[in-house]
């Protein structure tokens, strides 16, 4: 066995570029760029580049996941993922409601 | 390695068609999603059943599979025959719902990467590995302060015989202080080996919090729940509160209820900005134990005859 010592970079303060996100998602790049066109993946523009951050890394992944498990189209892949997100966020804030009426 | 029993795994019989195998699939996709799935393990099914379809839904995989485990003895520990892949191409892109990168050490070294390039054929050309993803656990504490994790990862690679060989290797990871829930952490060139002098790929991890009774995260803010006494809530106090950026005096005003939140500024998890804390009181009672701490309350409820809690219940007494 082999043991290293890795430093970490934090992806937001280190955003990715179309092809690190490509790759990240397995995907090729025109599958990003037809996504961004179309408005179902957003990303930060930085001098006419495209830049992803985590969010966009995980929205992205869940695209590519269902289209492919589901041969889903992108419309569908991308409600997908909205939904997921909305029942992300319902989650933490049954997690928070709980909390307080506990407290 | 332990032989994958693939047809078990998406409950289908060894002479399924391709559409039963696909409709098994994505029922069970559906069933073990990880993002919905309240299954105990989901993700661990996943992998397994996307593993499992990757093979039976590609004619060749399947039919080397077949052969494979025809000639296999039941309860050996599984090696492949040399020559077991004979006749058959695998040289595609790969796994129809995913990289490769998760899968077990049984596909790895039948139909991974590594195992195309022990085929040849176009495999001598430079390859860049593929970038590989998992979650990883840290506590508040971390997110304020940076931490080291070790993480095991397997993975396949060809010896100098040409044959696929799996090594476990460990990374400790620096996790960067200032981590928020859902980020993700990149480790450049920990991912999938490259072919043929090719670079490797990256892995991503992305982090959740573990659960935490008395803090609550949202983004970089973070709020603690801390008991307090209620003669400190009524008549105000001079508190030491522990908390994750380290041990802070709190001046609880006067008159302050349970659930009333406290705001300190910029002591939320590191960052630009840095988030903030805030201390939410929750009214902590002696018990009433001891002959003395009874007296005690019972004065207390001869002098506040006229408080009424249930008041705005409409209750009253």
């Amino acid at each position: 066995m082999t043991q290293h010592r890795v430093d970490a970079v934090l992806i937001d303060e280190e955003t990715l570029d179309l092809h690190e996100l490509a790759s990240a998602c397995a995907v090729p790049p025109t599958w990003v760029v037809e996504r961004v066109e179309a408005g179902l993946l957003s990303c930060n523009s930085s001098g006419g580049e495209m830049r992803f951050a985590s969010a966009h890394l995980v929205r992205a992944r869940r695209m590519v996941t269902t289209e492919r498990r589901f041969d889903a189209n992108q419309e569908l892949a991308a409600l997908v993922a909205d939904l997921l997100e909305e029942v992300e966020q319902l989650r933490r804030q049954v997690q928070t409601t709980a909390k307080g009426a506990r407290g | 390695m332990e032989f994958k029993e693939y047809y078990k795994a998406l409950g289908v019989e060894p002479t399924a068609n391709g559409d039963e195998i696909k409709k098994a699939y994505r029922k069970l996709a559906r069933k073990y999603h990880p993002d919905v799935s309240k299954e105990a393990g989901a993700s661990a099914r996943m992998a397994e059943v996307n593993e499992a379809y990757a093979v039976l839904s590609d004619p060749e995989k399947r039919a080397a599979f077949d052969k494979l485990a025809q000639r296999r003895a039941a309860g050996q520990d599984f090696q492949p025959p040399p020559g077991w892949d004979a006749g058959f191409d695998f040289s595609d892109a790969g796994s129809p719902v995913g990289d490769d990168g998760d899968f077990s050490e049984f596909f790895n070294a039948l139909f991974g990467r590594a195992a195309r390039a022990r085929h040849g054929g176009g495999a001598r050309a430079q390859m860049r590995g593929s970038d590989q993803h998992a979650k990883i656990s840290i506590n508040l504490a971390d997110a304020y302060h940076g931490a080291t994790r070790s993480l095991a990862l397997r993975e396949a690679r060809l010896d100098e015989s040409g044959n696929v060989v799996t090594a476990e290797r460990v990374l400790d990871v620096q996790i960067p202080k200032g981590v928020k829930e859902g980020q993700s952490i990149r480790l450049r060139g920990q991912g999938s080996p490259g072919l043929n002098g090719g670079h490797a790929g990256d892995l991503y991890l992305q982090v959740e919090f573990e659960p935490d009774a008395r803090s609550r995260i949202e983004g970089r803010d973070v709020t603690q729940t801390v008991p307090i006494a209620p003669w400190e809530a009524a008549l105000g106090a001079s508190i030491e509160v522990p908390t994750p950026a380290g041990r802070v005096e709190v001046k609880v005003p006067p008159g302050s209820n349970n659930g009333r939140k406290l705001r300190l500024k910029g002591r939320g998890i590191p960052g630009n900005p840095p988030g903030d804390l805030y201390l939410e009181l929750e009214l902590a009672l002696p018990s009433a134990n001891t002959e003395k701490a009874r007296e005690l309350y019972q004065t207390m409820a001869r002098e506040f005859s006229s408080f009424n809690p249930r008041e705005q219940m409409g209750a009253q007494r």
